[in-house]
């Protein structure tokens, strides 16, 4: 098994403006090519300039994280083997404002505190249905 | 600007309120008859209606409703856009706005679900694949109201040393109003806090008790304007003011920027106070949705009832249950103890606690700012102040 939430479980819908974020390895931030700011989620437009013309930031992943919320209830049957898990908030040190939903793989769910200094680790799966490398952004606590 | 009152509520009704799928009535069933219910109780006849407004992408069609009523000449549809039970008081702020601008006379605002017909709130629909905002949080098994409101939740009580009691309080309170009122699906099932802390984890830090339950039924109101209540049954309780805010739309996004940890109320309030006039010193009776109990404790301090470091004190120790409490809170069980019709049973309680005929009637003083505070946490806020005409 490759994922922390199991093989089975669901996988994002891969379009022009995510594709770079789950298969480059790399955190792809979205970018203002006018103003530069960064901004998450992904929008059509800058939210900072108004600017149609966006491009990418790759961020180092380096970050803290914010808030943990420990599911014990899984709201969907996929999920019933992987309770209790950990979800995390991750603001990143070089985008502020910015927090990204994610797991922490190297550390059990009650170890998983608010203000743990975090990296960025990807998940390397193949896409079941077109074969394609994935690499989902996850973290790991930094000792 | 202090609004002056061109809209009044003149009727309140609900349906029998149901455990999900336990309802013997369609959920159309259920509008109509909350709709009956509260045309009856303004002593209008529902041909008379003339206006619908609901929110959260109701079903039950106001085309459908007025052939269903005989609705002799319909002239306002309506509902605000998004989210979830954050636009229960934008719905009756709709109905006032169309009768206070002479679009419409005689307006019913109302929230019907049975949870058990259609899909399930909270339950995931996820399977397969997911695109959009949702792509970059339902693969890490972030999908749920519930979730998402623990992750606020838990950074607000890190930052302000707020402890699991002050989120047990919440729900004792509204239980502890729920067993005075016999429309209450928790009526006669009283909680304590023994039973809270050893209730199981949904998702840390919620326990079962801090999460709202899942319920069929429908509940209504009838807004007028102050000349035509005076033909109706019962003195119209004044829509005092009543405020929508933005946030950040739900999800994702909702974690972004300087809206973390919080409900997005902030703008809410300050619109609200400067409509009504008055402080949250000045309000009588309060109400505030309920999806989880966390998100309440926000609400208070956004709304300016406390400061984020004084709200576990606020709360403590059953200091807002019971018709005596300083401020009366939850008065009808809400969404945790009566029902959870999206919280438009609030809105009804709060109208009926003008009236006096709350079945946990406030009782320090006679009420004249009674408030709604919609759900926290989603999308756009809403509130609405009611009081006597």
């Amino acid at each position: 098994m490759t994922r922390l939430l199991g093989d089975d479980w669901l996988l994002p819908a891969l379009d022009a403006r995510n594709r770079a974020w789950f298969t480059s390895g790399r955190l792809a931030l979205q970018a203002c090519t006018r103003c530069q700011a960064v901004q998450f989620p992904p929008e059509e437009v800058c939210r900072s300039c108004g600017s149609f013309e966006l491009g990418e930031r790759a961020s180092p992943g380096t970050g803290r994280v914010e808030s943990v919320a420990v599911v014990h209830h899984a709201v969907h049957p996929v999920l019933r083997p992987h309770v209790p898990y950990a979800v995390v908030l991750v603001s990143l040190d070089d985008a502020p404002g910015v927090r990204l939903p994610g797991n922490v793989l190297n550390r059990a769910p009650s170890e998983v505190a608010i203000g743990a200094r975090v990296r960025v680790a990807f998940e390397e799966l193949a896409d079941p249905d077109t074969g394609e490398t994935l690499k989902i952004p996850q973290w790991e606590v930094v000792a | 600007m202090k609004n002056v009152p061109v809209s009044v509520v003149v009727g309140v009704g609900e349906s029998a309120y149901y455990e999900r799928g336990k309802a013997p009535l369609s959920e159309f069933q259920l509008a109509l008859t909350a709709i009956r219910a509260a045309c009856a109780d303004a002593g209008l006849d529902p041909r008379e209606i003339d206006g619908f407004v609901s929110y959260l992408d109701g079903r039950n069609d106001p085309l459908r409703l007025s052939a269903a009523l005989g609705v002799r000449s319909l002239s306002w549809t309506s509902q605000p856009w998004g989210g979830g039970g954050n636009n229960m008081a934008a719905a009756v702020q709709l109905a006032a706005a169309a009768v206070s601008a002479g679009y419409a006379r005689h307006v019913i605002a109302f929230r019907a679900l049975a949870q058990g017909q259609f899909g399930r709130f909270g339950q995931s629909r996820a399977a397969g694949r997911t695109g959009g905002d949702f792509a970059y949080q339902h693969l890490y098994g972030l999908l749920s109201p519930a979730q998402e409101c623990a992750l606020h939740t838990r950074r607000f009580m890190h930052d302000h040393g707020i402890s699991q009691e002050a989120l047990c309080e919440i729900a004792l309170t509204s239980y502890a109003n729920a067993q005075r009122n016999p429309r209450a699906i928790r009526h006669g099932q009283p909680l304590t806090r023994e039973a809270y802390h050893a209730s199981r984890w949904i998702v840390e830090p919620f326990h079962l008790y801090d999460c709202c339950p899942e319920n069929d039924g429908a509940a209504a109101i009838l807004v007028t304007t102050p000349e035509r209540a005076r033909a109706l049954r019962k003195p119209g309780v004044a829509i005092v003011a009543a405020a929508q805010g933005l946030g950040p739309a739900f999800g994702v996004a909702a974690f972004q920027g300087d809206w973390f940890p919080g409900v997005f109320y902030r703008d809410v309030a300050e619109k609200l106070w400067q409509r009504a006039g008055c402080r949250p010193a000045d309000v009588d009776v309060l109400q505030i949705y309920e999806n989880f109990t966390g998100p309440v404790l926000m609400a208070l301090c956004e709304m300016g009832f406390a400061a984020p470091g004084e709200v576990e004190k606020f709360v403590a120790d059953g200091a807002l249950a019971g018709p005596d409490a300083r401020l009366p809170f939850n008065t009808s069980g809400g969404n945790l103890g009566e029902a959870y019709i999206h919280g438009f049973e609030m809105v009804n309680e709060a109208v009926r606690q003008v009236r006096g005929e709350s079945t946990c009637q406030a009782t320090r003083k006679r009420v004249e700012r009674s408030l709604a505070v919609a759900g926290p946490g989603y999308a756009a806020g809403s509130a609405v102040l009611f009081g006597p005409l």
